[in-house]
């Protein structure tokens, strides 16, 4: 008798262990589902966050990213959104004509051309397309090949970048930079007489981070100029957005293989579809370059079962729009499906996007503009602002028109260099103003 | 001989009488109604001329406003036109600000 109540105990002990420990295992398995599940997003709400530099590349497929929408807001320019998407002021006006860099509309939604086809180049070190003003630094990771991609600026119409092999001969920050004699020459024309050497800082052109080539004299270095990525402003140098070159500075060995091409148009696969991408060519050398690609595509259209449809493939080179564009589905298969661009959410800060002070009263400033037109003057303001260095200007409006003010400044110096800056880079007479307290 | 003679004339004269009174009455009632369409085609033609007129009018208010308007369109081409001079100077000078 008195063993079935202690067995009994026993048996209610256990009962009520094993329910405490199936609660806390339920509980368990909703903590770390909890932490498993991405945050859901209710369908047709933009993304925060897209892919802009990194991007795995999967067997066979050449057409990397994805193309996004964004809607503007007040006071954005299109050179701020490149900059915070890491794309460069010639591939988003591309995307987007008509639009204007400066003084676009708010509420206007535009296309960030965040896909690419990768060059027609060995898929190892470094890969800089030209005609796309495109940097492609190619990795191994642990899983897949991997590649990280940034815009480039790159050697002005009479001081082209070179093509061809070369390498990574030696890389280093804070780089000093030797003015070449034809720089200094034409700054010496403008009334600038520049230094033999400007040291690191705010003034040196090259940035914070330089990777030499084994073609002497020229580099892949950071600039003090962000909104000229993208340009063709260089000696023939490439220059990159100072986040993106630390971040190749920190990939790139020495001896890192760099192959400069220029390749106008693309064609490449991704999941059995064609792509073609056609940008506007460089000087010189579009047409070689649409024979060879079109050879290319008569080549392919022989081994599909389908036909190419050149007309579309002729308004994709006439828009140069800089974005792939599915032209052929290739095997078997149903007709192409386009995939549709991702729309992102508008950060609540640009990244990298001037600011300017607020306004002091001991201040010194410099007109630069007295306009009758808003737009002019917030394009003059825009252009101002993204100076490399930064001269920091904003627009007055009054009763009868708007000013261009560049400003503040410490003192009567800064801003007489100001002044200076806006004759020489921008040809804008400046007026000094004086603080208006003094004490 | 003579009564009957005379009876015979007034038989004739009578019959002839009485036809010149028709025929008076009949033109005098045709001249009415000619002049009455005469009016009436007088009302017809100065209607048509002033239809004309307005037309002409309305016409011309048509020409010049099609004017205005193509002016119109012609100065907001010139001022776009302008505008995207404007863009393109500052975008040239911009990127010639972009150099070392």
């Amino acid at each position: 008798m008195r063993q079935i109540p202690k067995h009994s105990f026993f048996c209610n002990w256990l009962r009520l262990a094993a329910f405490c420990m199936f609660i806390l295992s339920l509980q368990g398995c909703a903590f770390l589902r909890s932490f498993q599940e991405k945050p859901s997003r209710l369908p047709g709400l933009p993304d925060r966050e897209i892919a802009r530099n990194d991007f795995s590349v999967a067997a066979g497929n050449d057409v990397i990213g994805r193309l996004a929408l964004i809607s503007l807001e007040k006071g954005d320019t299109l050179p701020d959104i490149a900059r915070h998407f890491s794309l460069g002021i010639n591939a988003i006006s591309d995307a987007n004509p008509g639009v204007d860099i400066w003084v676009p509309e708010a509420g206007q939604h535009i296309v960030l051309p965040l896909s690419f086809i990768l060059p027609d180049a060995p898929r190892r070190g470094i890969v800089i397309n030209l005609a796309t003003m495109r940097l492609f630094r190619y990795k191994v990771d642990a899983r897949s090949p991997m590649v990280s991609t940034y815009p480039v600026g790159i050697g002005a119409e009479d001081r082209p970048t070179p093509t061809g092999q070369t390498r990574v001969v030696r890389k280093t920050t804070r780089p000093t930079w030797h003015v070449p004699a034809s720089i200094a020459e034409r700054h010496r024309k403008q009334g600038d007489i520049l230094p033999a050497q400007i040291p690191p800082g705010p003034e040196n052109p090259l940035g914070e981070y330089a990777l030499y080539l084994g073609k002497t004299g020229y580099l892949i270095h950071g600039t003090n100029k962000p909104a000229s990525i993208g340009l063709q402003a260089t000696n023939g140098c490439m220059r990159l957005y100072p986040e993106n070159i630390e971040k190749l500075y920190r990939d790139t060995p020495v001896n890192t293989p760099v192959l400069i091409v220029n390749q106008p148009y693309l064609i490449g696969q991704r999941d059995g579809v064609l792509y073609m991408e056609a940008h506007r060519p460089l000087e010189g050398l579009g047409s070689s370059e649409l024979e060879r690609i079109y050879a290319k595509l008569r080549n392919l259209e022989k081994k599909s079962p389908r036909k190419l449809d050149w007309n579309k493939i002729k308004a994709v080179q006439a828009e140069a729009r800089g974005i792939p564009v599915p032209i052929l589905k290739m095997g078997q298969g149903s007709e192409i499906e386009t995939e549709k661009p991702i729309v992102v959410e508008h950060p609540d800060t640009l990244y990298g996007k001037p600011e300017t002070p607020e306004l002091k009263l001991n201040a010194w400033y410099v007109l630069a503009g007295d306009l009758r037109d808003e737009i002019d003057a917030r394009r003059m303001a825009a252009i101002i602002n993204h100076q490399g260095p930064q001269i920091p200007a904003r627009v007055l409006s009054r009763d009868n028109g708007f000013r261009v003010i560049a400003g503040p400044f410490r003192n009567i110096s800064e801003a007489r260099e100001a002044a200076k800056r806006l004759k020489i880079d921008l040809d804008i007479d400046g007026i000094l103003i004086e603080p208006v307290d003094k004490g | 001989m003579k009564k009957t003679l005379l009876l015979i004339s007034m038989m004739l004269v009578l019959p002839v009488t009485l036809i010149g009174c028709a025929t008076t009455s009949e033109l005098e009632k045709v001249q009415a109604e000619q002049k009455l369409i005469d009016a009436k085609a007088e009302q017809a033609l100065r209607d048509a001329q002033a239809a004309k007129a307005e037309a002409d009018a309305a016409k011309l208010k048509a020409d010049d406003a099609t004017a205005r308007a193509e002016k119109a369109e012609q100065a907001a081409l010139e001022r776009e036109r302008a505008a995207d001079e404007k863009a393109k100077r500052a975008d040239a000078t911009f990127k010639k600000s972009m150099k070392k």
